[in-house]
């Protein structure tokens, strides 16, 4: 069955990074030579589920909130994903960041499928109690959809630790059992993980030495920009810096800085967490604003990690990067006309679906020490988390020799044969 | 049986006062509202059972039982199951208090819960006892379970009793669980033999506790009251660290040679015999002739390791020891225990000293969940992370605020419960 238009994402905005992938998904289905009917079996969500959620407000006011939990491939293992609050959540957004999750999971090859949550509201507006009972009703509302070996949710945007901890709850309680693999991005003191904060980051490091490797780069003396500074172009900077790596350039909503002798990190992380951005760095170090933050990517360094929005090099300015190597830390940071003319330059790209899968990797481990009841220190979540990086690397690597295809691609295509299998071999049940 | 069932496991905290006094120091200096002492004070769950068992005569006979379910915030409750004659629903929601703190102090994803029969185990048939566990564990079908409530043994119960309640609990379900009761037989999914993780966790207090006080456990004096097999396999530790062990004593008396005792051929009698009556004219010795000497010998670590209230305000005075290690449970009052702190005796309060046994229950749980099983070294290993963490946490706390180890111990257990209640917040 054709996939109708317009099942993931609207038409009508520029393209988003989930179009992106799209068009990046049809390429790698197109070599792999997949029939429409495969392609329909793992490209369609399994199961979309819609629901309104009474909650009692402060004021004694009942509202509705519309909640959306979709379950997008469960062939490799129970959905992963997590749960969005925010004003702006759509049905098909939803679908398209379920869809990501199957084939992030299988990039990195966790047994798990794809699935995400969404509630439309603004948790900025809701206070501690009216969160707390949203929370709580979202999750009885599909506590049957929900389960250890079923679908595992996660943050995302506009939720976080303490609404997990509500989850687990609510799960707990109703089940009378205590079951803390329902969900993961808990906090420690709950059967969180070491590593978790860091996650993301580190696993950008990893495809980085990975991609040095490759490349024949030193990383000690390598200079990088970084484009981002909230948790994961932060915790970046601070872990690219321990590999000797010189951060000539950070940046946020504030602007770019840049300081060529390498900007002082450490610095940068206290100004952050007093001031909240990094506004001023450019008194209290000896680095420069840049007159346009934009410049920040055209810089001349080895390494470049955009890791804050989407679209941010384009055809206008991908002829000017001078970067060696783009590690995606953000998602969709390159658009499909970016990818093209640096694949020409012979800049290495590792793709978002690689790059910033360090983040459900750890989840992962967080799932898989709360179905023991046994707890890692964070030595042995790094020896898991560093050799699934680099084997998922290493894979993709192979497959984008040998199809002649960059690596976003090749991503695609190892993910969808791992996806394809698992779904052939288990047949239909009926 | 070949275990006899009053020394089995002969100990579990005893003196309820102790236990709730130290959780109120400690809520009182972490300034907790009311409402946060009730969330965490008070039982989720407390059960009163009557459980008819039919007799070897043919009558049926009504036994009571308690159970309590204190806390689950922290993860599924776990706690022993008592059986003995004097028992009441107070001592067993005590226990299970303790037990939730003891768990949260060590950072184990545990809360805890406790349970007890009114019976004379002594007085009953094994058809008999046997009932009466199954009986038991059927009334509790629905919560005890791996991932909710957990059993461990505990004064008046076994390994075969154990056993039982796991059988009992697997084939009602129709599956194999053995995560549901610990202190099984090897055989069974309980931990590799070899292991004494109730020891080794004093062992690593003791040596961390000399590091804290600059005494060199090599060479170090240590007396030892209670020789069963935690006090055993303790002087075997701390003889291999180079301590001495210069006086031990059992309920047939005190035994004393201030230039080092034997362990190995006083060990090797306990095991033939059971006691150390006539261990001085075997191995050169002498025995005390009032056995409470043994507190007052020029030592530097003492351990109290049989009953509650030995060492008190009466002879507190003459004890010389630089470390008190309290294996048994409240073997030193209150005002004993002030009296030392002033002095600057560290006490090694019990909830810590005891925490290596529930580390080996934890991890044989962990077993049993994955079906997997280590080798001795690495259970060994593990025990001691968590014991280790549990004292490094809690003296940081005691140097840090200047205040005693035992308060310290309390303050970081309630401290982690509170927080994680806190997370949890409310259902309803």
């Amino acid at each position: 069955m054709p996939v109708p238009p317009g099942t993931f994402g609207s038409t009508a905005q520029p393209p988003s990074a989930f179009e992106n992938a799209m068009r990046q998904f049809d390429a790698a289905a197109k070599i792999l030579n997949l029939t429409p009917n495969q392609i329909a079996v793992i490209k369609q969500p399994r199961r979309v589920t819609e629901v309104k959620l009474p909650v009692r407000m402060d004021d004694g006011r009942i509202e509705i909130f519309t909640a959306y939990r979709v379950q997008h491939n469960v062939a490799r293992g129970p959905a992963k994903g997590g749960v969005r609050f925010h004003p702006e959540v759509t049905l098909d957004e939803v679908k398209a960041l379920a869809f990501w999750m199957t084939y992030k999971c299988a990039v990195v090859n966790i047994p798990f499928g794809g699935g995400k949550g969404g509630v439309v509201c603004d948790p900025s507006k809701l206070s501690e109690a009216e969160l707390e009972r949203l929370a709580r009703r979202y999750f009885a509302e599909m506590i049957d959809l929900f389960g250890p070996d079923r679908d595992v949710p996660a943050p995302d945007v506009g939720t976080n630790p303490q609404i997990m901890s509500w989850f687990l709850d609510a799960y707990a309680s109703h089940k009378r059992d205590f079951l803390p693999a329902v969900v993961t991005g808990k906090p420690i003191d709950l059967g969180g993980s070491q590593g978790r904060v860091e996650a993301t980051a580190q696993g950008i490091v990893y495809t980085i030495r990975q991609a040095a490797t490759h490349l024949g780069l030193n990383l000690r003396g390598c200079t990088v920009a970084i484009e981002g500074f909230g948790n994961v172009g932060s915790n970046a900077a601070k872990l690219l810096e321990r590999e000797g790596c010189r951060i000539v350039a950070v940046s946020d909503v504030s602007g770019a800085y840049h300081d060529e002798a390498g900007i002082d990190v450490s610095a940068a992380l206290a100004r952050v967490k007093t001031h909240g951005v990094l506004a001023g760095l450019e008194r209290a170090t000896k680095a420069s604003l840049l007159s346009d933050p934009m410049e920040l990517l055209e810089l001349d360094v080895d390494i470049l990690v955009p890791a804050a929005l989407e679209n941010r090099i384009t055809g206008e300015n991908a002829g000017r990067v001078r970067a060696r190597l783009v590690a995606e830390g953000a998602n969709g940071p390159l658009t499909t006309e970016a990818d093209r003319i640096l694949a020409e330059k012979g800049v290495f790209v590792i793709p978002d679906i690689l790059c910033n899968a360090g983040g459900v990797t750890v989840s992962y481990l967080e799932w898989v020490q709360n179905k023991v009841g046994y707890y890692w220190k964070n030595e042995r979540i790094q020896e898991d988390l560093s050799r699934m990086m680099e084997e998922a690397f290493r894979a993709i690597l192979e497959t984008s020799l040998q199809y002649g295809v960059d690596m976003r691609v090749a991503a695609f295509v190892v993910a969808i044969q791992r996806v394809t299998r698992a779904s052939e071999m288990r047949g239909l049940y009926a | 049986m070949t275990e006899s069932l009053s020394t089995a496991y002969p100990r579990s905290p005893g003196s309820l006062g102790n236990v709730m006094a130290e959780f109120d120091a400690a809520a009182a200096y972490l300034g907790l509202s009311p409402q946060e002492i009730a969330l965490l004070k008070e039982p989720r769950l407390s059960l009163r059972l009557k459980l008819p068992v039919r007799m070897d005569d043919g009558s049926i006979h009504v036994f009571k039982a308690y159970h309590t379910v204190h806390s689950t915030t922290r993860g599924p409750s776990i706690g022993g199951v008592q059986f003995r004659p004097e028992v009441d629903l107070e001592l067993v929601e005590a226990l299970a208090f303790w037990s939730t703190h003891q768990c949260a102090l060590l950072n184990m994803p545990f809360g805890g819960s406790w349970g007890a029969v009114e019976c004379d185990p002594a007085g009953l048939s094994v058809g008999e006892l046997e009932r009466l566990s199954r009986q038991y564990l059927v009334e509790l079908m629905g919560i005890v379970k791996p991932n909710n409530d957990i059993l461990t043994a505990d004064i008046g119960t076994n390994q075969q009793i154990m056993c039982w309640l796991m059988d009992t609990y697997s084939v009602h379900y129709r599956d194999f669980e053995p995560a549901v009761v610990l202190g099984k037989p090897t055989d069974l999914g309980g931990l590799v033999s070899g292991v004494h993780p109730a020891a080794l966790g004093v062992d690593l207090c003791i040596r961390k506790a000399c590091e804290h006080c600059r005494l060199k456990l090599d060479g170090a004096r240590v007396a030892i009251q209670g020789f069963g097999k935690v006090g055993m396999n303790l002087a075997r530790l701390l003889h291999a660290g180079g301590a001495k062990v210069v006086a031990v004593a059992d309920i047939t008396g005190a035994y004393v040679n201030e230039r080092g005792i034997p362990v190995d051929k006083v060990s090797w009698h306990q095991e033939s015999y059971g006691l150390l009556d006539g261990l001085e004219s075997e191995v050169d010795l002498i025995k005390l002739d009032d056995p409470m000497q043994l507190f007052e010998l020029a030592v530097d670590i003492l351990v109290p390791a049989a009953v509650e209230l030995q060492v008190t305000d009466e002879n507190v005075d003459r004890v010389q020891a630089k470390i008190v290690a309290e294996v048994a449970y409240d073997p030193v009052s209150p005002g004993a225990d002030r009296k030392l702190y002033e002095r600057g005796t560290l006490v090694i309060p019990d909830i810590l000293c005891n925490a290596g046994g529930v580390s080996g229950h934890y991890l044989e749980w962990v077993q049993n969940r994955m079906g997997y099983y280590w080798a001795a070294e690495s259970i060994r290993r593990d025990v001691c992370d968590i014991v280790g963490q549990g004292f490094d946490s809690a003296l940081k706390i005691a140097v840090e605020d200047s205040i005693p180890l035992r308060l310290a111990a309390a303050v970081l257990a309630v401290k982690r419960l509170a927080a994680v209640v806190r997370l949890r917040g409310a259902y309803g």
